[in-house]
């Protein structure tokens, strides 16, 4: 591919999960540190050069206050008002220019399987194919609710690599069956976003348009997506690895145990969950 | 297989090639040669559609084209393994041990019935299986069929209908939906096989229509609707509001038990939309866990439909529209569509239709893909289409089982034609209830067979369909009212001659002359005429014809109502058409309120309640409703009607609870005998009698006849027929029919007349039984030289109108004596004892259904016992009419009558020449005063002479037999295996041949004192001490509301006069007698058969009309 992607954006502006990627977790390493911190860190290993921060207006001080270590690479651009992911998107639009970009979102934090972490094999993907790229994850039915999710085909002879035809944010399953079957997938399973997207500047125009449309409105990603899926190529790539969603039930601690088991703490963390099991199972068979 | 059948089974026949045609050709030894290959070929056959097409050529080999090649007295039996499999839906195996049989034994008219019956299930079990994997299968609906845990639970309710203010009440989704007027008929062609086998030809245009009763209600309305809130319960409240019908479901097994109650159809609804979905069925999971993933912890639904008081049978699909009303209802709720009010998308329209099919097939019903039309708006052409690769169907079949639907906009219908054509046509439910589903098998069949009459019919109905279209698009209103007439009168009767009644045809030839020029035409509306119908008028008098038609109706319907099941008066309907299609609004803050008939019906339930324990949301409900619906003057006040329902008229109770005097009336009137009642009510609760009782004792040895048990007539025997003759001649016989009965299983227990049921058309009309005997006896007359005397005798039930319509129609122009013997006894039916029921639903043989219908009948017949012990096992069965609450008691007693009534006294004074009686049932239409029948029965010289047919599958319910060495019929009921009756070569056609004096004497007396009352009546009780007494369960129909009907079994007891074969002391002779001679029409369903094989032509000959 021509172009080198340089530049991210990663959005924590929605209104449910402001403050999430300020939660402190430990890292591979056995530092504590944010979230946020730990997102920018994987992009900044993976090559990129500038991250774009969307945040709220009152959330911004506290995030410049533990980010001061990213600050050369980080800009923050502040969406003014909840008015949708599509538009907090769109806030990057100035700092992105006409260049691909990776968009992030900042409440996954996510494990590679490979030895390469899945942020570079996104990037790996994208640069390749010359064209968008979404991370997607096959994903059972009953969470559908939470996902965009895309309608789409194998590419031949590409393993986990998807032609995109349509997008929909959180189908029901009725929708999902209906539009979003893929073959070669489990039944009751879809490809929904996995958080992370290489676009192109393309995308801009499609949100500012829906913006024009519907002023006033939320702006939603999927919508100007399904739309980008008809203008250009636009592909969907199984990574391999996995995402631990922070805003999910017991997201946080989820997220915690898949890093402490994939770097240098694994056997505290095993020791830890060994512990616990044994102290409940302990207390369990004392009460009968 | 030869080219020609192979291209005819593959349906790629030349036109103008026909099976029929084949076979008519065919002697038997080619007929035999074709079943065994198409045998073969269906062995092997990989396409679908191919194989049950050559299952519907064996079935015709079998019932119409190889019995008349089998010789009259041929032998032959039906292997009892066989039979079984059949019922238990192993048709299969039923084929392969019948096979087996024909190998070993040869072929026979019995053996033939056996498959040919065994091909029709396995064609009939193969296309069902089909479809309802195809509905699994649609797009949108696999994922409720995997999803079998709470924890997978994909739906949500949508924010809005849970977010509200603290003192606000829950907000109301509220569904309206229209129904639909299929105005071209689809000549049945959108029946899901057939729409499949050949989309080409399924299409019709269909239009979504509002409704009221004229003079009822102001303004035309969606007829159905449904509401749907979030409630502080978990539990899913569900509530009819049109059937009365209310239930918290608390339970999944209760969610997925469908005839329980009155809310089968909402349950179905629930379970289509994914709300509950399938695979949670028997996963042992709690409802409330699901609902607290859709809804929130401790919360539920409360889901209420309601059809705005459209009489039931209206052919318009109401149900299917209520169904797709509340799958949208839940479907909206649960953000499966893209917009919680307002109109959906195409897509979402079609998921709504297939989910109504599934809904439908959950519930054990269906019908057609058009019927779900009212989702759809305006005026609309839908047409089947050819499945294409990547379709579910592709392979298969060759259409989808989805049809496209083409919205016409006012583009192609103007505003102006829309007008003419509401301004033009008058809907009406002329009040007639009955089931369509015979129909729907016997247009599959025909379709798939193609015969070519039918094919022929079907292609002029798709050019009259083409035809309507066209006029409306050239906005000639009387051209579409020229082409549905034609379409009835042609096409439709061609291939369905049920589809018209004697009902119909009356109304339309009396409005044609009533309303002279202004009639303009006839359209048949859904399965078949006599419900939900339209004629056309002149628009410019359309309120003088309005009037007319309502009093054509309503006089015709007087006239006709013992003959014909009706449910309810003839109505008139407004309608108007619906441009919207089912279409949604929210009701919030202090609008969120349900109907008024909602409040109706539950604010009573609340007065009832201790206040105390009345939730406070609900005390809220009373206030807001109060304030809006109570205390507002005026037409809207509501305080009238809840009185009313608070407080019910005295007369009201009377009607519903049928507890007046009426009955005891009848009762005293009828020659009730309440000791013998209260002797049976003892024995059967006490279990001395009852249906295991009927039995004979199992160490009883049941063996078939012997060759010379029997005497045979099958041919011309010279000196019979003139000894017959002579006897005729001399006026020595009369002929007796007994007509007493009600015809339970012609009309599912609708209590109408069966001897004046108009059943068929015969000579060009339409014909009771009764008229049909009186026009052979005419006949024979008229062979004789002599008027033969008819009797008929009557019941409680029959007498009346019977009496009136034979004098209204001058007997007919039967030129001879005509006389009605009145019925002398008379039963109080009785609620059956659980034990009774759960002997005759799980001892006694049935014919197995599909799973799903199976399921549905045993939640059926689970709460059938509750109601027979919550209703008093045993007790008298008294809320219905008075005449529904009546029975006859068996024919034995309607001979006796003859004696105690002072009928056979009375012809024996005037005509003292007469010696024998012809006693045969009213549907025996075969059944006639042959001569060389009676002349065998004279030559025989015997008391008695019993007429007997060769058994065929069909011919249930006992026969002729050896019983521990005794030459005697033997009811169906007394035998105590079933597969004794298997054993006997012959069937019981309940004709006999009696001598009176030998008769009377039976009864211990004599011409002489047959005046004698008390000799008469001490005669028949001692002959009646020794026949034995059967106790039988009847379906009687209890009709309610708006032409809704209940079928309910009731226990009786009879007497039946094949048992006077016991009596050792008497002469007796068994005849075996042709088929035709014997064959009985018992139900509706076998209409079609009986016209195809010849036998109405049969009938016909035997008749002078």
């Amino acid at each position: 591919m021509a172009t080198h992607i340089k530049k991210a954006i990663i959005t924590a502006a929605g209104p449910s999960q402001r403050r999430l990627p300020l939660q402190s977790l430990t890292d591979r390493h056995g530092e504590s540190k944010p979230a946020i911190a730990i997102i920018l860190e994987e992009m900044l290993a993976a090559g990129l050069e500038k991250v774009g921060l969307v945040v709220s207006p009152a959330d911004r001080s506290a995030y410049e206050s533990v980010l001061a270590p990213f600050a050369n690479a980080l800009t923050f651009l502040v969406q003014s008002a909840p008015n949708g992911y599509g538009d907090a998107v769109l806030c990057g639009r100035q700092f992105v220019g006409s260049d691909p970009f990776l968009l992030q979102v900042s409440d996954h934090l996510y494990v590679s399987g490979a030895e390469k972490s899945c942020t570079r094999q996104l990037l790996d993907m994208a640069e390749a194919e010359d064209c968008a790229v979404s991370a997607v994850q096959a994903t059972h039915e009953s969470l559908l609710r939470f996902y965009g999710t895309v309608a789409g085909t194998l590419l031949s002879g590409r393993k986990g690599l998807y032609q995109i035809d349509n997008v929909i944010e959180k189908p029901t399953p009725t929708v999902a069956e209906q539009q979003c079957v893929v073959p070669g997938l489990r039944s009751g399973h879809y490809l929904c976003f996995f958080g992370m997207h290489v676009l192109t500047p393309t995308v801009f125009q499609l949100l500012s348009d829906d913006a024009v449309a519907n002023p006033g409105a939320k702006i939603g990603l999927s919508p100007a997506l399904a739309r980008l899926a008809s203008r250009e190529k636009y592909l969907a790539a199984e990574l391999s690895g996995r995402r631990s969603d922070l805003e999910a039930h017991f997201g946080v601690l989820r997220a915690q145990i898949a890093l402490a088991l994939n770097g240098s703490a694994r056997e505290d963390m095993l020791a830890l969950l060994a512990e616990e099991l044994a102290l409940d199972a302990t207390r369990r068979s004392a009460s009968r | 297989m030869d080219a020609n059948l192979l291209a005819l089974v593959e349906g790629s026949a030349a036109e103008g090639a026909y099976f029929e045609t084949v076979c008519r050709a065919s002697d038997r030894a080619a007929l035999e040669r074709l079943a065994a290959e198409l045998e073969e070929y269906r062995q092997h056959a990989t396409n679908f559609y191919h194989r049950v097409r050559s299952i519907f050529f064996l079935e015709a080999l079998h019932r119409y084209f190889l019995p008349p090649h089998y010789p009259q007295d041929n032998s032959g039996t039906i292997p009892f393994a066989g039979h079984q499999h059949c019922l238990a839906r192993r048709f299969e195996e039923a084929v392969g041990v019948f096979l087996a049989h024909q190998k070993a034994h040869g072929s026979s008219d019995a053996l033939s019935s056996a498959l040919a019956a065994a091909y029709h299930g396995l064609a009939f079990k193969t296309l069902a299986q089909q479809v309802q994997k195809t509905v699994r299968l649609v797009r949108g609906n696999q994922w409720m069929f995997r999803m079998g845990h709470p924890l997978d639970y994909p739906l949500r309710i949508r924010r809005e209908l849970v977010d509200r203010g603290p003192d606000d009440p829950a907000p109301v989704l509220f569904e309206e939906t229209a129904v639909r007027m299929d105005l071209s008929h689809a000549a049945w062609s959108d029946i899901f096989f057939l729409g499949m086998d050949y989309p080409e030809g399924a299409k019709v245009l269909n239009i979504s229509v509002n409704l009221g009763v004229h003079g009822r209600d102001s303004d035309t309305r969606p007829p159905v609707c449904a509401f749907l809130r979030v409630i502080d319960e978990p539990v899913l409240r569900l509530t009819s509001v049109d059937l009365g019908a209310t239930v918290d479901v608390k339970t999944l097994d209760e969610v997925f038990d469908f005839a329980k109650d009155y809310l089968g159809l909402l349950k179905a609804a629930v379970i289509a939309a994914g709300v509950v979905p399938s695979g949670l069925e028997g996963s042992g999971q709690e409802l409330a866990d699901v609902l607290a993933r859709l809804c929130g912890p401790g919360q539920g639904l409360e889901i209420a439909s309601q059809v705005r008081d459209i009489p039931k049978g209206s052919r318009l699909a109401v149900s299917t529209n209520l169904l797709g009303c509340l799958i949208a209802l839940c479907m909206r709720a649960t953000g499966q569509t893209a917009s919680l009010t307002g109109p959906l998308t195409e897509t979402e329209r079609r998921t709504i239709a297939s989910r109504a099919i599934l809904g439908e097939w959950l519930g054990g019903s269906g019908g057609g893909w058009q019927d779900s039309g009212g989702v759809w708006p305006g005026i609309k052409l839908i047409e089947g289409v050819a499945a294409v690769s990547g379709d579910t169907e592709y392979g298969t079949s060759r259409g989808r089982l989805l049809p496209n639907h083409t919205l016409y906009g006012r583009d192609v219908v103007s505003d102006r034609t829309r007008q003419e054509l509401q301004d033009s046509l008058i809907l009406v439910h002329g009040g007639m209830s009955q089931n369509v589903g015979p129909i729907l098998e016997m247009v599959t069949e025909k379709y798939l067979l193609k015969l070519q009459r039918e094919w022929l019919a079907r292609k002029e109905a798709q050019e009259i369909l083409r035809g309507i279209i066209e006029a409306l698009r050239a906005g000639d209103v009387a051209k579409v009212a020229e082409l549905t007439t034609r379409n009835f009168f042609g096409p439709l009767q061609t291939i369905i001659p049920w589809a018209s009644t004697a009902y119909t045809e009356r109304l339309i030839t009396e409005a044609k002359t009533a309303l002279g020029p202004a009639f303009r035409g006839f359209v048949m509306l859904g399965g078949m005429s006599g419900g939900g119908m339209g004629f056309f008028v002149d628009p410019k008098s359309k309120a003088e014809s309005r009037a007319k038609l309502l009093e054509i109706m309503t006089r015709t319907k007087r006239a006709l109502e013992s003959a014909l099941p009706f449910a309810m008066d003839p109505v008139v309907y407004d309608f108007s058409i619906n441009e919207a299609g089912t279409s949604a609004t929210l009701r919030k803050g202090f609008e969120a309120m349900l109907s008024p008939e909602y409040y109706l019906f539950f604010v009573p339930r609340w007065l009832r309640q201790d206040p105390r324990t009345l939730r406070p949301e609900v005390r809220r409900e009373m206030d807001r409703f109060s304030a809006t619906s109570l205390y507002t003057s005026g037409t809207g006040s509501l305080l009238g009607p809840l009185m009313r329902r608070i407080f019910p008229a005295q007369d009201d109770r009377r009607r519903d609870g049928a507890q007046g005097g009426s009955l005891r009336d009848l009762l005293a009137a009828n020659g009730f005998d309440s000791v013998q009642h209260e002797r049976i009510r003892d024995d059967l609760r006490s279990g001395r009698i009852g249906l295991a009782q009927n039995r004979l004792p199992s160490t009883a040895e049941v063996e078939d006849v012997r060759a010379d048990d029997v005497v045979p007539i099958y041919g011309a025997d010279a000196q019979a027929e003139k000894v017959g003759l002579q006897a005729l001649r001399d006026g020595r016989v009369a002929i007796v029919t007994l007509a007493a009965g009600a015809g339970s299983r012609w009309t599912q227990g609708a209590g109408t007349v069966k001897a004046l049921h108009p059943f068929a058309r015969l000579g060009g009309r339409h014909r009771s039984f009764i008229e049909t005997h009186l026009a052979k006896s005419r006949a024979t007359s008229r062979l004789c030289g002599r008027p033969v005397t008819h009797v008929f005798t009557t019941s409680h039930l029959t007498h009346a109108p019977m009496e009136a319509t034979l004098r209204d129609e001058k007997q007919f122009g039967y030129p001879g004596r005509v006389v009605l013997s009145p019925g002398r006894s008379i039963g109080l039916r009785m609620i059956p004892t659980a034990r009774d029921l759960r002997f005759a639903y799980e001892e006694m043989p049935h014919q197995q259904l599909d799973p799903q219908k199976e399921k549905v009948r045993q939640s059926l017949h689970k709460a059938l016992i509750e109601w027979a012990i919550s209703s008093g096992e045993a007790s008298d069965y008294t809320d219905n009419v008075p005449m529904q609450c009546l029975h006859p008691v068996g024919h034995w007693y309607e001979i006796a009558n003859l004696l105690l009534n002072g009928t056979l006294r009375n012809l024996l004074e005037t005509q003292p020449e007469l010696e024998h009686l012809l006693l045969h049932n009213i549907d025996t239409l075969g059944a006639n005063l042959d001569p060389v029948v009676l002349g065998k029965h004279l030559l025989e010289g015997a008391a008695l002479s019993v007429e007997v047919i060769r058994r065929r599958l069909e011919d249930r319910g006992g026969g002729l037999a050896r019983v521990n060495g005794q030459l005697r019929l033997v009811e169906g009921l007394a035998l105590a295996r079933e597969e004794d009756e298997f054993k006997l070569t012959y069937y019981n056609s309940a004709t006999y041949w009696i001598h009176i004096d030998s008769m009377l004497e039976l009864f211990g007396i004599d011409r002489r004192n047959l005046a004698n009352p008390e000799n008469v009546a001490a005669g028949v009780r001692a002959l009646a001490a020794k026949m034995p007494t059967y106790i039988t369960l009847k379906d009687v129909k209890k009709r309610w509301g708006n032409g809704q009907e209940d079928i309910l079994p009731v226990s009786q007891f009879e007497k039946l006069w094949g048992d006077m074969t016991t009596l050792h002391d008497v002469e007796i002779r068994f005849f075996a007698v042709p088929r035709p001679r014997g064959q009985q029409l018992k139900d509706q369903a076998q209409l079609d058969g009986w016209l195809r094989d010849g036998s109405a032509a049969g009938v016909e000959k035997l008749c002078a009309f």
